[in-house]
């Protein structure tokens, strides 16, 4: 008999264990898994506050929040996904919304964001981004990153220039004046590593900037690709100018932490980067407050820039059986305070209206932001092919092509050529 | 109750009688195989057994199976079977012959130093002398850091503007201009190989000393009394009593540098323009790319490749051993 109980109490416990029956559930309190994919401390600190924040608004909502290194972010969400458990909420970036979108991982939230009140105060950017181009909502966004030029005040004063650059080629200009590899002294913290690519069609999108496809950053008006316009050779031979007279050697295999490094140490005079590295470079040791400042994005030779928008925000997994709890979770974060506080926190460009009106958003480094935003038909924003599935090989052919013409082992020429025919291609195939 | 075949057998031999005269082997006899001791054994095993099949073999052939199917986790709505699409894609790659070249530069150039420096060390710490225990835990220590992590202290120490290698070549007149090593494809792959270097000395270290232990003093003492050099003593006592461990080291080594991408991956990245991918952060990058049918493909390539080399190495050395015999 007591043998029997054993059994019977060991069965029991096993049950439990594995069907993860836990107390909280008798009393009608539900756990949403959470997984964030673009994870570091300072940004996992902030959105543990928010949580805590819902939770207390939502007593019967628990939100357990997991953090994976962000190099192996996404891979994990991925395997979460395609296993179909232990997820609910997860960061879904506009690169991959796409594949995940396609594979039906990803939940429409239409129904249960149909009523939600917090539409009307989203941005424009951020509406249209919230559905997808078959009106799906996989995910609303929780921020956007633009492109601005972070420079050296001091340094562009002191060879003369009273502004800082605002095309390509005044950057060219100051950028070689400044340059004094003997002092250590470089000009540009260019991107040759990891990401080359996206700088390499910032300056061709500003180039031909007049008959660029608004829908689609990589296409003309007329429907061919960017960089079978004639335009896109003098974009690259001014960008590769860059980089052999203005840029440490060594750059060819710089990425984010070498560009970020260079600036913050006073090695580069000028860095094109995302706002969110506003916060590092004021942590900077080497340089004071007064040392720098940000200017919009650079033009090409009409005169307008290129704005290319890349965005991530939260969305709920197909297989999660709390839909609406997480809904609610992304509800609470896309509006009001939260989302504020995400976004000054992070450095991210705001997807509420009027939050740009905050003082936070008007001084410093992020004044430049402001001029682009007031500015729409000089600096335009315009929508990357960045959800296409075949972005990730975009990406490494891309960067090892850029690398290829830096050193010296292919013309520009033969980049153009074969990106065009790469786009091409890909379009035909679809 | 009956009493086994196997205690039967073994009783005598437990009770210490002597064996009968025309008996030359006295060892105790192996017990015979019964079904309830086949069962036992079985049991015990199984546990070990169920963790190797569900954690190794499961996943391999179940990872396998996608080199032969159009497996691309941006679209899974279709994964069915493609043949060998996916092998042939593979070797119509120029870009894997290069990457298999810089393999064998990695692999060669890194087990080379290592094995040699290795058992400089390993001979070193051999001696007795003081703080011995300090020292071995010092040479040790890189074994215990993750690849990736002394990728990244590499790739920031060889950085050309702000990293110490070049601060101390300059400090020590070696150099009066930078060198930008991860930017140029043939500095890259030296400096790759060097953190590979520094990091897998250890484990010949580690090995080569425990085989060293094994050897018995008395010999070294002989030879001296025969008048025996140091470099006659190394050859003749010290290397071919320790020649299983080594052979068996080397072999262990060339398989994990050929299947370590960490490293690289915190360095260059396979760049500069994918002049220091080998074949398994290649690899990778297909798999980054989504294309899980083709990298799992060049996995199984890399798995022959490994597999056609240790049996004529493990031939190769066993040869070796026949002759001395």
């Amino acid at each position: 008999m007591r043998r029997r109980k054993a059994t019977f109490a060991l069965g029991l416990a096993t049950a439990m264990a594995l069907t993860g029956c836990a107390a909280g559930v008798s009393d009608g309190t539900v756990t949403i898994h959470m997984v964030e994919s673009l994870t570091n401390p300072t940004r996992t600190a902030v959105l543990k506050t928010l949580i805590a924040q819902f939770e207390k608004q939502n007593p019967k909502i628990k939100v357990d929040l997991i953090s994976p290194p962000t190099d192996q972010a996404d891979q994990k969400i991925q395997q979460m996904l395609q296993s179909g458990t232990g997820i609910d909420a997860l960061e879904v970036r506009d690169i991959t919304a796409g594949p995940w979108s396609t594979n039906g991982w990803l939940y429409d939230m239409s129904k249960e964001l149909q009523s939600w009140s917090g539409w009307k105060n989203l941005t424009e950017n951020a509406i249209k981004y919230s559905k997808d181009a078959k009106g799906r909502t996989d995910y609303i966004p929780y921020g956007f990153y633009g492109l601005s030029l972070f420079y050296r005040t001091d340094l562009v004063a002191k060879k003369g220039f009273k502004n800082p650059p605002a095309s390509w080629d005044d950057l060219l200009t100051q950028a070689t004046a400044i340059q004094d590899p003997s002092n250590h002294q470089y000009g540009y913290a260019f991107r040759g590593g990891t990401n080359a690519n996206s700088n390499a069609v910032a300056v061709i999108e500003a180039y031909v900037a007049d008959k660029i496809d608004l829908d689609n950053g990589f296409k003309l008006t007329d429907g061919r690709t960017i960089f079978s316009a004639p335009e896109a050779l003098n974009a690259l031979n001014t960008y590769f100018k860059l980089f052999k007279q203005a840029s440490p050697p060594s750059s060819v295999a710089w990425g984010y932490p070498e560009m970020v490094e260079g600036f913050s140490n006073g090695s580069t005079a000028f860095l094109l980067q995302d706002p969110e590295v506003i916060a590092t470079v004021g942590q900077s040791q080497v340089i004071n407050k007064s040392q720098w400042a940000t200017a919009p994005l650079l033009t090409g030779p009409s005169g307008k820039a290129i704005q290319p928008v890349a965005t991530a925000g939260w969305g709920t997994a197909a297989s999660s059986k709390h839909k609406a709890e997480t809904a609610k979770l992304i509800e609470f974060l896309s509006q009001g305070e939260a989302s504020t506080t995400f976004t000054k926190e992070n450095s991210l460009v705001p997807i509420l209206q009027g939050a740009s009106e905050d003082t936070f958003y008007k001084t410093g480094p992020w004044a430049s932001y402001l001029t682009m935003t007031e500015n729409p038909s000089k600096y335009i924003t315009v929508t990357q092919p960045r959800s296409s599935s075949w972005w990730t090989e975009w990406i490494q052919k891309s960067d090892a092509e850029v690398q290829k013409v830096l050193l010296g082992k292919m013309t520009p020429e033969e980049l153009l050529a074969s990106w065009d025919t790469y786009w091409t291609e890909k379009w035909k195939g679809q | 109750m009956t009493r086994s075949t196997s205690e039967r057998v073994e009783r005598p031999s437990r009770l210490g009688s002597a064996p009968p005269a025309n008996m030359a082997d006295t060892r105790p006899r192996k017990p015979a195989f019964t079904t309830r001791r086949g069962l036992g054994i079985a049991a015990f095993m199984a546990p070990a057994v169920l963790f190797v099949v569900v954690f190794i073999y499961y996943p391999m052939i179940s990872g396998s199976q996608m080199a032969f199917r159009n497996w691309n986790l941006t679209d899974l709505t279709d994964t069915s079977w493609v043949g060998f699409k996916n092998f042939q894609a593979m070797f119509a790659d120029p870009v894997f012959y290069t990457v298999l070249g810089h393999t064998a530069v990695w692999v060669a150039g890194s087990i080379v130093p290592q094995f040699v420096i290795g058992f400089a060390i390993a001979l070193w710490l051999r001696r007795h002398f003081r703080f011995r225990g300090l020292y071995q835990a010092l040479i040790f220590f890189p074994w215990a850091i993750s690849g990736f992590l002394i990728g990244i202290l590499f790739r920031w120490m060889f950085n050309s503007e702000f990293g110490v290698i070049n601060d101390l070549l300059s400090k020590a007149g070696l150099i009066d201009q930078p060198i930008p090593w991860l930017a140029d494809p043939k500095t890259a792959m030296i400096a790759i190989t060097v953190a590979n270097v520094w990091y897998g000395v250890t484990f010949f270290t580690i090995m080569i000393l425990a085989a060293l232990q094994s050897i018995p003093d008395e010999l070294y003492e002989a030879a001296s009394l025969d008048g025996a050099g140091k470099a006659r003593t190394l050859f003749q006592i010290t290397v071919p009593s320790i020649r299983a461990t080594l052979s068996l080291t080397v072999l262990l080594r060339v398989i994990w540098i050929f299947n370590f991408p960490d490293i690289i991956f915190g360095m260059t990245g396979g760049g500069p323009s994918n002049e220091t991918h080998i074949v398994t952060t290649w690899m990778i990058s297909i798999t980054q790319q989504g294309d899980y049918g083709k990298a799992s493909a060049t996995g199984l390539i890399v798995v022959t490749m490994l597999l056609v080399f240790s049996v004529f190495y493990l031939m190769a050395t066993r040869e070796k051993k026949g002759a001395k015999s």
